[in-house]
């Protein structure tokens, strides 16, 4: 905790560990000149660059900044290989595959739902209660968003999606709530717990999804009524920008203010520093006269609104559909993403763009390659959360009492 | 502050728990503007009072009054809206989080209603600081500063939600000497501001220092409440343990050999990559008890897990009776025989839910007879156990009762059966005695001079200078992570105290 | 810190009268575990969370009762309560025996389906207890299976010119190992970087399945040579195959695989309870500063933890191979819940050798009682009876979790890498 700070605070533009980190950004350079717009043809350009990276990254090392320099070696690895693969790529494979706004879009589209679940986590992590049943309140969120949206739809018109929203937070809130009772009151292990509610979430949203839409799926007409794209006609004509940011859903822009709302609440206001004492160091809460349950209730069921919200992005903003167990796993990687972003909003926001952009690299990838490779590069993401897990955050330290439920004398 | 009678009353305060009558109808008075000491030994009931005074607790019986008006103290808010403030024995303060933000924690200063104010709360911090001499930086984080300071922190919040009771539970248990004087210092200021004071210790000589007047507990009763003035050390250690003590260990004169252990110019990184050991050499021989005083996080402990073979120096040479053990794995180097009792028994002597037969073989069991090709051979584990707990007077336990089912004093014998059965040269004991009752003490001191007399090299590791002097054949004082100063059992308390502050040098730069 | 309070005010106090015995009250609590606890916990959450699920069922206007039965008569329990005296073959021979039961009634062919279902459960399940013993919490078991079963199908069709009996090993040996190197790599994230096991597995889980996607769909590596159109791979040969020793041999015979199972369990009870190797698994996982201070490499405990586990999970996908799938198809992959069910099982079986046996059973029924082919869908929706069951393992889990707190008092679990 303490060295993290001391090196940060200690950080020099010519310290090893710079060093180390623009290695990394040469090894990302590497590959990225052999991409569309430059898209250099001869394959010295990121041998060279990929070598003065692993360069970099020795150097490094050589003076003790082993993580990062490890880093900076296999960033300057991957970029020569990586590289190498671009400039053996035909011109028009690349050219389908990197669009830099279609993938930047498309990232944004991926990322949304993950910055709702870490968001979620967030909450509730800092006050103390770790949550791996994000990924069962995405599920819920987008199975009751689509549920209500179908309903609302009938009276509500246009307006739907609102009745959506709420239909979906409040089916997040009350998974959350069984949650906050068994790991805050009853304090059973908070994993078993998050495991257990995952399992009911797929099974209700299943068990309810068969019994109304099983033989037909949910109606094809959804992306009529569906969570509204916000259509920025002024920006059509800016490049890059225009094509990313000129249509997206009102989702991902609500996810920006959620952003910069967590970071001021969680950080300036009187009740952020409240939740994160009670996350820290529950007994000095309480002796302070905190209530350490009532903190925590209130954490772990707004977690299950936030997060249900990003399912219902999923659901009805996105892919317009419902289908069993659809998130695949997307609340776990958004836990990885407030792991990775050391439980503070934009550094998470940072990873789950990251996640995002694999996802849509993923996507992209079989346009060029065919669908069998196509299948491959699904599991993309996955392999980079584990990394992410793995290599970057070993030393990310959550706070203090995740996970320990709090004994009232 | 008018003379009114005590600002503060408590009258027949009564507590059960399960088994235990913790308080016994106490009746307890505080004078405006007094320092009255509670005294007592380990378990009297001093903490069960006070976490009843501070709402932690509700009594079965008996009422609080507050400047003559009955109270009910439900909660800790209740606590503080009375003006009840606690500095508690272990500190309650967020490590992650600076001295300000901590102070004002709960009831923080705003600004549009809805922010907080950091600027305010510095402010309010700066002022109080400065009005009871009590020097803090407000933005600097709460685990980059001194214990004397955190402790400074805690009377600060305190005092910032308005106490006009302050009960300090134990004060100078983390201090060394010198702190414990500026302590002393502070209490006096906010004695004189009119602040009452409640002074939790067992600690003779300072509550006869500090206190106006004296009131000891034992066994869950009030046995009297004396003027300070008139007491005399020795009364009150005879109200308080009920009978003369003095903790003198019969040994004879050590005969030393060899040296068993030898550490050489070891340096020592810790987990957060900071140097904690410097240099460090010592050695312990045969047939000595080699005492090591601090105050605690001066390296002692990095200083064991690397002779122990659980961290790895950075440099420097660990010697076991000729063999370099500095590179071995904690395996290795409690074969080659090094004992090691722990100084968190809960959390790392034992493991509480194996039974006693399974925790007595924690370190047999990868060997014949206790295993054979990698089975475990039960039938010997238990005899093993049964001989060690019948050897070692454990008390309430089966060989398969879970270990967490024993009291204090007897887990510890538990931790001290197996490592001396292991039969090592060198025997480690860090904080041997931390938390027993008296009894469980003596037990304690007596095996550890026996393994002395038996031509063992033991290492004692305690942050107790009683301890260390009564058990010691050589005192070796370590400081910020160097050894300061060596010194014969002859020594007196103030001379080791002053050598544990290294000359005073402030740690907080 | 309450544990601190607690220890000052009631362990080490020599306070007032007698001394304070918490043993008592202790050595009561888990007296009563082992001897009550064990069977009436498990038991109560069961029936409480069949009781939920027939709310469940109430709710669509279908009747409980009615389903429950038909779910029933389906699994083949009913078997053992029709008791006579039979002619019946011995397996493997010619020789006739007289039994209880009626080996060749429906209901024997119904029980076989359910054991066949029940083998991979009891692998499933040991591959969350193994790890769970050492305090880790292996939520990977469903991709272990399935990189079992894709080792297992890729040693079946290839290396044909394998005696038979050395075939069949050969598959299940592959699928063990490849489970156990899977799992390793969570368990070596732990053990080195301190990545949390939880979300380590579940993303191995979907790598499992996509890499499955792609081997077993259209022009994958895997995939079958005759009919490019279909994801599928090749039938694994005659001698990759178990011997089936009870019902008929084309029409998913019960294998000798449950018997290998059954040993899985055996092996799991003798390696936790009587080996050095358990001992330490067993220490860490109630208490890793205790098991490091008593030398024990807390960090190979948390890999071998992990690879045996994934080991028990790799077998099971390799019985199910060679005891009756014999083959893999893409759609099977996503739609594979065995690893989840077997998570379930374990957690209701506290983790003891018995109560997995039981619990898988339970399960095992449970599914095949559920599954298209036994439940009449104008009594209930087989897919809608499927997702019941998942909602009948999560209420399981929750309720069952009541009791684990108590079972990882030691390892004080936080989600931080």
């Amino acid at each position: 905790m303490t060295a993290i700070t001391a090196r940060v605070g200690g950080f020099r533009w010519t310290s090893p560990r710079a060093v180390g980190i623009y290695g990394i950004g040469l090894g990302a350079l590497a590959f990225w000149l052999a991409l569309p717009p430059v898209a250099a043809r001869t394959v010295l350009l990121p041998v060279f660059i990929g070598l003065l990276a692993m360069l970099a990254g020795v150097w490094a090392i050589a003076r003790d900044e082993k993580r990062v320099g490890w880093g900076a070696v296999a960033a300057g690895a991957a970029g020569i290989g990586l590289g190498f693969l671009a400039t053996r790529s035909s011109t028009a494979n690349l050219d389908s595959v990197v669009v830099w706004s279609a993938l930047f879009a498309a990232t944004l589209r991926y990322a949304t739902p993950l910055i709702y679940a870490a968001i979620g986590g967030l909450y509730c992590e800092r006050s103390g209660v770790v949550n791996v049943a994000l990924e069962g309140m995405l599920l819920t969120g987008a199975f009751f968003g689509i549920w209500t949206i179908i309903w609302a739809h009938t009276w509500a018109g246009d307006f739907a999606w609102v009745i959506a929203l709420v239909g979906a937070a409040l089916a997040g809130m009350l998974l959350a709530t069984i949650h906050a009772v068994w790991s805050v009151s009853l304090k059973v292990d908070q994993i078993i717990s998050g495991t257990a509610l995952n399992f009911l979430a797929v099974g209700i949203t299943g068990y309810i999804f068969i019994d109304k839409y099983g033989d037909s799926g949910t109606p094809g007409n959804i992306t009529d009524y569906g969570i509204p794209d916000i259509h920025l006609n002024f920006l059509s004509g800016v490049p890059l920008i225009g094509p990313i940011f000129g249509q997206l859903n009102l989702m991902i822009w609500l996810s920006f203010l959620l952003l910069i709302g967590t970071q001021i609440f969680v950080f300036h206001t009187p009740y952020g520093l409240r939740l994160r004492s009670v996350g820290e160091h529950p007994r000095a809460a309480d002796t302070v006269g905190i209530s350490v349950y009532k903190t925590r209730y209130v954490a772990v069921i707004a977690s299950g609104g936030i997060a249900a919200l990003g399912g219902a992005y999923l659901s009805c903003g996105f892919v317009h559909s419902f289908n069993e167990n659809m998130t695949q796993g997307i609340g776990f990687i958004g836990l990885a993403a407030l792991v990775f972003g050391k439980w503070r909003p934009f550094p998470t926001w940072g990873a789950t763009l990251l996640f995002g952009f694999s996802s849509a690299l993923a996507d992209r990838l079989p346009n060029a390659y065919g669908n069998q490779w196509g299948t491959l590069f699904q599991a993309l993401p996955y392999v980079l959360t584990i990394i992410a897990v793995a290599g970057v955050i070993g030393r990310s330290v959550g706070p203090a009492a995740a996970g320990r439920p709090y004994e009232k004398q | 502050m008018s003379a009114q009678g005590p600002i503060l009353e408590l009258r027949g305060i009564t507590k059960r728990f399960p088994g235990v009558l913790a308080n016994d109808a106490i009746d307890f008075d505080l004078e405006a503007g007094e320092v009255h000491a509670l005294l007592g030994e380990n378990g009297a009931g001093k903490s069960t009072l006070m976490n009843i005074l501070y709402g932690l607790y509700t009594p079965d019986e008996g009422e609080i009054l507050l400047r003559g008006q009955r109270i009910e103290l439900g909660s800790t808010k209740a606590a503080i809206e009375h003006g009840i403030g606690m500095v508690h024995q272990h500190f309650m303060l967020i490590p992650v989080m600076t001295v300000a933000e901590n102070i004002v924690l709960a009831s923080e200063p705003r600004h549009a209603g809805v922010l907080l104010d950091y600027g305010a709360a510095a402010g309010r911090v700066n002022e109080l600081s400065e009005r009871y001499g009590l020097a803090v930086d407000p933005s600097a984080r709460i685990d980059r500063i001194t214990v004397g300071q955190q402790q400074r922190v805690e009377i600060l919040k305190a005092l910032y939600r308005g106490a006009e009771i302050l009960v300090l539970d134990e004060p100078t248990a983390v201090l060394t000497p010198q702190e414990a004087q500026e302590l002393f210092e502070i209490i006096r200021s906010l004695e004189s501001q009119g602040k009452s004071i409640i002074f939790i210790s067992h600690k003779l000589n300072e509550v006869l220092e500090i206190a106006n007047r004296v009131s000891t507990l034992r066994r869950g009763k009030l046995v009297d409440t004396v003027s300070a003035a008139g007491a005399t050390e020795e009364s009150l250690a005879r109200m308080m343990v009920g009978r003369e003590v003095l903790l003198r260990v019969d040994k004879e004169p050590s005969h030393p050999g060899e040296p068993l252990l030898s550490v050489e110019n070891l340096v020592v990184i810790d987990d957060r990559g900071l140097e904690v050991v410097h240099d460090v050499s010592l050695e312990v021989r045969a047939g000595e008890i080699l005492g090591l005083a601090g105050v605690d996080g001066n390296g002692q402990s990095e200083l064991i897990d690397v002779i122990a073979g659980l961290r790895h120096a950075e440099s420097g040479r660990v010697i076991l009776d000729g063999e370099d053990i500095s590179h071995e794995t904690a395996r290795n180097a409690l074969d080659r025989g090094i004992g090691h009792i722990p100084e968190d028994r809960h959390r790392r002597g034992l493991v509480l839910p194996f039974t006693l037969t399974e925790n007595l073989a924690l370190h047999a069991y990868r060997s014949a007879p206790d295993s054979r090709r990698g089975f475990l051979q039960l039938r010997r584990m238990l005899e093993r156990a049964r001989r060690l707990l019948k050897e070692f007077d454990v008390r309430g336990g089966t060989p398969s009762t879970p270990a967490a089912a024993l009291s204090g004093g007897n887990q510890q014998k538990v931790v001290l059966a197996r490592e001396i059965d292991a039969d090592p040269k060198v025997l480690i004991a860090a904080q041997p005695t931390r938390g027993l009752d008296v009894g469980a003490i003596e037990f304690v001191h007596r095996r550890l001079v026996e393994q002395r007399d038996a031509g063992r090299a033991v290492f004692l590791v305690s942050l107790e200078l009683e301890e260390i002097l009564s058990l010691s054949d050589r005192i070796l004082v370590i400081y910020e992570g160097r050894i300061v100063d060596e010194f014969p059992p002859t020594a007196t308390e103030e001379e080791l105290g002053f050598a544990m502050t290294g000359g005073r040098r402030d740690r907080a730069a | 810190m309450a544990d601190e309070l607690l220890e000052e005010e009631f362990e080490e106090a020599p306070a007032g009268g007698e001394p304070p015995s918490p043993q008592q009250h202790f050595a009561s609590t888990w007296g009563f575990l082992g001897k009550f606890g064990g069977v009436v916990g498990p038991i109560i959450t069961t029936v409480f969370a069949f009781l939920m699920a027939g709310v469940a069922v109430a709710v669509i206007g279908k009747n409980p009762i009615k389903v429950y039965r038909a779910i029933y008569d389906g699994t083949g329990l009913n078997f053992f309560f029709h008791f006579g005296s039979y002619s019946i073959r011995l397996p493997f021979s010619t020789e006739h025996v007289w039994f209880w039961w009626d080996t060749s009634s429906p209901a024997a062919a119904n029980l076989q389906q359910t054991l066949l279902i029940t083998t991979p459960i009891i692998c499933c399940a040991l591959a969350l207890s193994f790890a769970f013993r050492c305090g880790l919490f292996n939520i990977g078991g469903q991709g272990q299976y399935l990189v079992g079963s894709y080792f297992a199908v890729w040693v079946g069709t290839s290396f044909v010119h394998l005696s038979p009996f050395m075939h069949v090993v050969f598959c299940l040996v592959a699928g063990a190992l490849a489970g156990a190197l899977y799992a390793g790599i969570a368990g070596i994230l732990k053990a080195t970087v301190g990545a949390h096991e939880v979300i380590t597995t579940i993303m191995l889980n979907w790598i499992a399945i996509w890499v499955g996607e792609w081997l077993f769909g259209q022009q994958g590596p895997l995939q079958n040579t005759s009919q490019p159109s279909i994801p599928i791979s090749n039938d694994i040969a005659t001698g990759a195959k178990l011997p089936i020793f009870w019902g008929p041999k084309l029409l998913q015979g019960l294998s000798i695989g449950i018997f290998i199972a059954l040993g899985a369990l055996v092996v799991y009870w003798l390696i936790i309870n009587r080996t050095t190797l358990g001992f330490e698994v067993r220490a860490v996982g109630f208490n890793p500063d205790a098991a490091r201070y008593s030398g024990i490499s807390v960090a190979r405990s948390y890999f071998l933890a992990m690879a045996i586990a994934g080991m028990f999970a790799g077998l099971g996908g390799a019985l199910d191979i060679t005891g009756w799938e014999y083959r893999l198809g893409q759609l099977d992959i996503p739609a594979s819940t065995i690893g989840f069910i077997g998570l379930a099982a374990a957690l209701l079986g506290r983790n003891t050798a018995i109560g997995i046996l039981a619990a898988s059973l339970l399960f095992g029924a449970l599914i095949n009682g559920t599954s298209g082919r036994q439940l009449d869908p104008t009594v209930f929706r087989p897919d809608l009876a499927g997702n019941l069951t998942i909602i009948i393992q999560g209420l399981v889990i929750l309720f069952v979790g009541l009791d684990m707190t108590r079972l990882l008092a030691g390892a004080r679990r936080k989600l931080r890498t």
